[in-house]
């Protein structure tokens, strides 16, 4: 899930949380898709931020995907030994390509491979 | 400066005006058996900063209650007396880190959503108290901070230099480590043991002496959230895993995947939380 100001939103996204106004009244529901007319319509409603799945937009200031695995990576240099931690920084890198590039990303990469 | 000049000094932060006098009050209410929820409720809602505080503190993501709770005698029912003496024992040392160290203040949130989302898992009982013990398991880098600026300066200073851990260079410059330092601290405050050992030994809690699964949380929290590279909290490594804690949490591959999951799902909501603390500073 990704919070995002509501100018970053675009058709197709999907919300993973209610839309509500900054006063806290509900407009629509988590698991509604967006469309041109719905962001116009909660843009006129005073909606600021929203919460949709996954991690479809790269905000400014944010990095990006290659650049965050390699922060990771670099965070686990001191302990690359450990199986169990070794473990860890897989499941965090492949959460976060799948949050990027959709849940079955990987798995589709490997059957391509295979 | 040894260990025991560091302990003469924290005896000293006894005295700061840090701890609210509304504490010993609670305290003996407490250890009256007559007390009830309602009656401390009402003592503490006498002092309304302190209330929204607390209100505040119970209803953020951390916590995760799906209702809101909006009086201080639920949130003593709901969460436990241990944990409401907690937070506002150390409510005037989280403004401030608030103020003096976002990045730290993160790192304790976030330990905290992870230990409480963990603890859940485990189906541990009040899990609400490991979330606890997770948010204050750094108080010791804190009391550093405020208590020993100089020394402490210098020690961020050696670790960023020679990209070691920040406890390492505790060690060698102080003789003791902010695990110690905090659990020393904690219990001067008489915060319940539940508490102080998970403080004490986030470390190295194959050595914590009781409340093994509690402290073995806190410990895979820690390294959960700087993994994750939420927050700051002094070095941006990964620390060490202690295998015989990991065998009390001993998830499967999936469990650990739901876990970050939810976790980032949970850091999400912190953030608003966050950002809702500075709106009102
Ligand atoms: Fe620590
Ligand atoms: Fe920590």
């Amino acid at each position: 899930m990704q919070r995002i100001p509501i100018k970053f939103a675009k058709p197709g996204f999907i919300l993973g949380k209610e839309a509500i106004t900054p006063e806290g009244q509900v407009l629509c529901g988590s698991d509604t898709e967006l469309t041109e007319d719905l962001i116009l319509r909660l843009k006129k409603q005073g909606v600021l931020v929203l919460t949709i799945k996954g991690h479809p937009v790269r905000l400014p200031g944010e990095l990006p995907l290659s650049e965050r695995l390699r922060e990771l990576d670099r965070r686990f240099s001191k302990v690359k030994k450990d199986p169990v931690l070794k473990a860890l920084e897989t499941l965090i890198g492949e959460f976060w390509i799948e949050q990027e590039k959709g849940k079955d990303y990987l798995k589709r990469l490997k059957t391509q491979k295979s | 400066m040894d260990k025991e000049e560091i302990r003469k000094r924290l005896k000293e932060v006894e005295s700061l005006p840090t701890l609210p006098p509304i504490v010993s009050k609670l305290n003996e209410m407490v250890a009256d058996e007559d007390t009830t929820a309602t009656k401390l409720g009402k003592i503490i809602e006498k002092d309304q900063v302190l209330t929204s505080k607390l209100l505040r503190m119970v209803n953020s993501s951390f916590f995760g209650f799906p209702q809101r709770i909006s009086t201080v005698s639920n949130a003593i029912v709901l969460l436990g007396f241990n944990v409401i003496k907690t937070l506002i024992v150390t409510s005037s040392i989280f403004e401030v880190m608030q103020a003096s160290d976002v990045g730290l203040f993160e790192h304790s949130l976030g330990c905290a959503t992870a230990a409480g989302i963990i603890a859940k898992r485990l189906q541990i009982k009040n899990p609400e108290e490991v979330s606890t013990a997770g948010l204050i398991h750094d108080l010791g880098k804190i009391v550093l901070r405020s208590e020993l600026p100089e020394e402490y300066e210098e020690i961020i200073k050696i670790t960023n230099e020679k990209g070691l851990y920040i406890r390492e260079v505790e060690h060698q410059r102080l003789g003791i480590g902010h695990g110690e330092i905090g659990g020393m601290l904690a219990r001067q405050w008489n915060l319940p043991e539940r508490l102080v050992i998970p403080i004490e030994y986030h470390h190295k809690p194959g050595s914590s002496p009781d409340f093994k699964d509690i402290t073995a949380i806190v410990h895979f929290s820690d390294i959960l959230i700087r993994a994750l590279g939420f927050g700051n909290s002094g070095d941006p490594w990964v620390p060490s895993l202690d295998h015989k804690a990991w065998e009390l949490i001993k998830f499967k591959k999936s469990d650990v995947k739901e876990v970050i999951s939810e976790l980032d799902e949970k850091l999400v909501e912190l953030q608003d939380f966050t950002l809702e603390i500075k709106k009102d500073a």
